[in-house]
């Protein structure tokens, strides 16, 4: 492949900035509610701003630091940033917004360039209170995107998108429906060993996955992510400001970004490419940059709205070959104890749906270690790979001096 | 009275696809400068910026890619089970739609299929819906 970035620009960012911060509100408590039930969808206990805002306070803490050291703000869904500025009583000098990967690019772009030095990145959604839908009639309308354009014909919701995208790998690869099951029982192993997880104390075998009903057949329950409320928080610092605080710094130490977006609401990159040719160019940047290849990654994390999402970005990004991403994640090779553990929180299936936001902190925390029986032993390099709808990005974190 | 269907996207130009369905033509935008047939309806050609096309019939055929069958309902017109298939059309545009006088057990990978209608009615009045069905011998 062409390189079309500037590589010679991109390294000296290795190792510019570290994250000295993270905090996340109480997933499972919250869940739960006082009498041990999940909050009935729409019950509006929360609201976004009540959930970023004791996110950030418990950031900020993590850090040892204090708003006011705060002089650059990232917003994510579903907070506006003036909105954010002004209940924090903040006058950042750059505010950018997007997902958690995105924000951690924009604030490294934005420290290295001098206009601010310590970014807070901020997240908070209240989409169980607020009863988000992800498809169906509420969601038709308003625009053009895949999940609800084709209405008309019955065809709706994120998870049937997923659900085409792995039948096209059945038909292909002949990729079963356990080896898929494999990835949601990993990650519930993973919560039952996360307090905050809101799936803690709940295990599933592959039988209970099997057993489980098809919502858009081939994905089961279980392959689709949680809908609860959350806040997270992370504190992005110059990396020479980084050395002092409370915490072990965390160093960005590759980035990478590239976009794979024509034809997209015909599901072209999805059932065409399986979004692997923005895999690619993510890839030539993001290692090179960090100076590691994929052999090197001791903790991996992915989005996972859908247990799909993990096949994708295995192969896209060379820990198998295309096509194997079921083989590979059999046998606890994606298990904390594992060759390659994969989203050693829960993910979104089972820890937090905060929409690449809940990632960020595990792999941070599984970098600075102590996490005990859910520690992955040895952890220096992480990755997190963001592979949403063709708008890919990743970021490797390294373990600071 | 048609069936009433769950709504549909509309601008002007998908207005216009849909303006063809009435007489049962499927029909789509083809950039009348670099040739690229382009799906959904829109303003401009993604591969060459041009606004200037017209509407090409197609064949009507295209080859199987992928299905999902809904267990779940999300739509109240739409009792489940209901499958949802992609074809890649045969002038290149991926297309949406629904298999009909064919068991879901039937479908392969690679299959072709060929267009049929059938009635359609929302807040913006009557269509017909392209749907797929077996290609006749």
């Amino acid at each position: 492949m062409e390189e079309v970035f500037d590589r010679k620009r991109l390294a000296p960012l290795k190792d510019t900035v570290a994250i000295v911060g993270v905090g996340e509100t109480d997933y499972g408590a919250d869940y739960r509610g006082a009498d041990g039930k999940a909050a009935r969808k729409g019950e509006a206990r929360y609201d976004s701003y009540t959930l970023a805002s004791r996110a950030l306070k418990r950031a900020l803490d993590d850090a040892g630091l204090k708003k006011d050291d705060i002089d650059g703000l990232c917003t994510g869904p579903t907070l506006s940033s003036e909105r954010a500025c002004e209940l924090w009583g903040m006058n950042p000098r750059w505010s950018g917004s997007g997902d958690a990967a995105q924000c951690i690019i924009e604030a490294t772009m934005a420290i290295n360039c001098g206009l601010c030095h310590t970014v807070a990145l901020v997240y908070g959604n209240a989409q169980r209170s607020m009863d988000t839908a992800y498809g169906g009639a509420r969601v038709t309308g308003g625009g053009i995107t895949s999940y609800f354009y084709y209405a008309p014909w019955g065809m709706t919701s994120q998870g049937a998108l997923y659900a085409l995208f792995f039948q096209r790998h059945k038909l292909l690869y002949g990729t079963t429906e356990e080896q898929l099951g494999a990835i949601a029982v990993a990650f519930r192993k993973h919560a039952c060993l996360n307090p905050k997880a809101v799936m803690y104390g709940r295990p599933i075998t592959i039988d209970d996955y099997m057993n489980a009903k098809y919502v858009a057949e081939p994905l089961r329950l279980f392959d689709y992510c949680l809908i609860n409320d959350g806040g997270v928080a992370i504190i992005v610092r110059r990396a020479d400001m980084a050395k002092d605080l409370k915490q072990t710094p965390i160093m960005v130490s590759g980035i990478g970004w590239s976009e794979e977006n024509v034809d997209a609401t015909q599901l072209r990159p999805r059932l065409k490419d399986f979004y692997h040719t923005a895999h690619h160019g993510v890839a030539a940047q993001v290692y090179p940059m960090a100076g590691v290849t994929p052999k090197n990654v001791d903790v991996f994390a992915t989005y996972d709205s859908f247990s799909v999402h993990l096949l994708a970005s295995l192969e896209g990004f060379g820990f198998c070959q295309e096509g194997e991403g079921g083989a590979f994640v059999q046998n606890g090779r994606i298990e904390i104890g594992g060759e390659l553990p994969c989203n050693t929180s829960g993910g979104m299936l089972s820890e937090s749906y905060m929409q690449s936001w809940n990632h960020q902190p595990e792999l941070v925390r599984q970098l600075r270690g102590g996490l005990g029986a859910r520690q992955v032993q040895g952890a220096e390099v992480a990755q997190y790979v963001h592979d949403v709808a063709g708008k890919c990005k990743s970021i490797i974190y390294t373990k600071g001096g | 009275m048609a069936t009433v269907r769950p709504i549909r996207s509309i601008d002007p130009y998908a207005e216009q696809f849909w303006a063809y369905t009435l007489n049962k033509e499927l029909r789509f935008q083809k950039c009348t400068d670099c040739g690229k047939f382009r799906w959904p309806p829109g303003p401009t050609c993604d591969q060459c910026l041009s606004d200037a096309f017209e509407w090409a019939t197609v064949t009507g055929k295209g080859k199987v890619l992928s299905w999902t069958t809904f267990r779940r309902s999300y739509f109240k017109e739409y009792p489940v089970p209901h499958t949802v298939i992609v074809l890649e059309l045969d002038e290149g545009p991926l297309f949406v739609s629904y298999p009909v006088d064919i068991d879901v057990a039937n479908l392969r990978e690679g299959m072709v299929l060929s267009v049929r209608w059938t009635d359609g009615e929302d807040k913006y009045g009557a269509y017909n819906l392209p749907v797929f069905g077996p290609s006749p011998a």
